[in-house]
């Protein structure tokens, strides 16, 4: 087992026991939960979102058939980050990571620490030695945040069965709804764990992948893209940047597009980072976009004015009112 | 894994990648290319310049690819004296095997979606008398606050770092320097 503690003054360091995390700012990248509400509560009116920006032609899957690789038993460290409190002076504070703490034991979890005090921040990682990779089930960095996770193996069953009734009702909504886009041969539906792609020629889920967007959560590079979830699934926007049939393979998970060896299914950096918040037409402006944020090349077009601004995120420029503070438009798609 | 399982395995990958090229039409040329147009030439990447060690960061967690592409970004330099203050061997470890997903979302606390120039940010804090809060690629957020004529910004737990040069305009977003290093909580 590897310990290490390389602060200095290992006793004034108080020993924390993995605890649950806890979500630290409201404006975060844990969508999952917040589309779960929207999807209880109406919000698809959402839809608006399709309305504007780039709405042409409608790419679909660029491939249909799963994709295998050579899965290595390499399972990098998960670096495991718990959030307790938060005080001033020597009070001890343990940054974390939402949505860790997804083990039944909490011995499985890998935790890495920083404690500031007075005199700076201290670094205490701990780690175990049960092999990572999975926890609860989940794939690191795709896990379910639902009602538990799928086993391992059982997402391969869901691909090629019917479409349910139920979910065949479940139309995405938020930024998902404009990432992936139905069109004439495959629609998308989702639950609370998992967007599915659906071709409609027979009904049958062609496709699957966890859609949970975390706070700071990241796959290492290094580690397998999971093999289940191995299908193209890079958000519309970003497809002509990073397609399939290339020297790589790009994949989306957790905030990111990931860069995936073909012949290791390793990843091997991250292509793009996306926030996954949630603009759409009639919505409020999430928090931390105050400030003009357009892009160098469209600023002499969509510039603050006292009737509108405009805010980039995720290959879009939206409008919003500044009175309102709401989204009033999808004006320009970037890629 | 045996070696027969990863040579089939490895066999049937390059057989599946083959006929990926096959459905279109047997290029094989690297599909990226509008990508790396639409970054530039002269990437937040290539202007990290003398911050040596968010560039050796950035390449340990593969967010290298992300600041040569397309972005656009504003990205949060801490400079080699900020990650100094850090406890003595902690970047070191960060940068290992373990501590890498750690070290890719230190990082991505540092990024925000879009360009901003220190005058929006300026005219965001005096909007909301006095500070107003950033939208990191991370999930959390940062707030900027002004002390004098500097732009302070601020993370979760209070930790402050000046924005020391900023507005370094670069193909695909700006680059601001700061003297610390975010940590999320």
């Amino acid at each position: 087992m590897l310990k290490w503690m390389l602060a200095a003054g290992a006793a004034a360091l108080a020993i924390s026991a993995p605890v649950a995390a806890q979500k630290g700012h409201g404006g975060g990248k844990e969508h999952g939960q917040e589309m779960k509400g929207q999807k209880g509560g109406g919000q698809k009116a959402n839809r608006g979102n399709r309305g504007g920006g780039n709405d042409g032609a409608m790419r679909g899957p660029q491939r249909s058939e799963k994709q295998k690789f050579v899965q290595r038993d390499d399972h990098r460290g998960q670096g495991q980050i718990k959030q307790a409190d938060r005080g001033k002076g020597n009070a001890k504070v343990n940054l974390g990571r939402p949505g860790h703490a997804m083990g039944r034991d909490d011995r499985d979890v890998r935790v890495v620490r920083l404690d500031r005090h007075d005199d700076g921040v201290r670094f205490v990682p701990r780690f175990n030695d049960r092999a990572m990779g999975l926890i609860e089930g989940c794939p690191p960095g795709l896990a379910k945040k639902g009602n538990g996770c799928m086993p391992p193996g059982l997402a391969k069953k869901v691909v090629g069965t019917p479409l349910t009734a139920a979910l065949g009702l479940s139309a995405l909504s938020g930024p998902y709804r404009s990432w992936y886009r139905d069109n004439d041969d495959f629609m998308y539906r989702w639950d609370d764990d998992y967007i599915y792609r659906v071709r409609r020629d027979g009904g049958l889920i062609d496709a699957l992948f966890p859609y949970a967007n975390r706070d700071y959560y990241y796959y290492p590079m290094g580690m397998s893209y999971p093999l289940d979830y191995n299908y193209y699934n890079v958000p519309y926007q970003y497809q002509s940047f990073y397609p399939d049939g290339g020297d790589y393979w790009y994949r989306y998970g957790d905030g990111a597009i990931y860069r995936v060896n073909p012949s290791t299914g390793l990843i091997s950096g991250i292509s793009a980072l996306l926030t996954g918040n949630s603009f759409a037409v009639g919505q409020p402006l999430p928090a931390g976009y105050g400030m003009y944020n357009v892009p160098f090349g469209y600023r002499d077009r969509y510039y603050d004015t006292p009737d509108a601004w405009y805010r980039y995120n995720d290959g879009y420029i939206y409008r919003v009112d500044p009175t309102t503070q709401l989204v009033t438009a999808v004006i320009n798609a970037l890629v | 894994m045996p070696l027969h399982k990863l040579t089939i395995a490895t066999a049937m990958a390059a057989t599946l990648a083959l006929g990926a090229c096959n459905e279109k039409g047997g290029n094989t040329a690297p599909k990226s290319e509008a990508a790396k147009e639409a970054a530039g030439d002269s990437t937040i990447a290539a202007g990290l310049g003398d911050a040596t060690k968010f560039a050796a960061a950035a390449k340990s967690t593969g967010l290298d690819a992300t600041l040569a592409g397309p972005g656009p970004y504003t990205v949060l330099v801490p400079t080699d004296a900020a990650f100094d203050k850090l406890p003595a061997g902690a970047l070191d470890t960060l940068m290992k095997d373990e501590g890498r997903q750690e070290l890719t979302g230190i990082l991505t606390y540092h990024i925000l979606p879009g360009a901003v120039l220190a005058e929006d940010i300026n005219k965001a804090i005096e909007a909301g008398k006095g500070k107003a809060l950033l939208a990191t690629m991370a999930g959390g957020t940062l707030t900027a606050t002004k002390e004098g004529d500097a732009i302070v910004i601020s993370d979760g737990a209070g930790t402050k770092a000046k924005i020391l040069g900023g507005d370094e305009k670069r193909s695909n977003g700006v680059i601001h320097r700061i003297d610390a290093v975010m940590m999320p909580s």
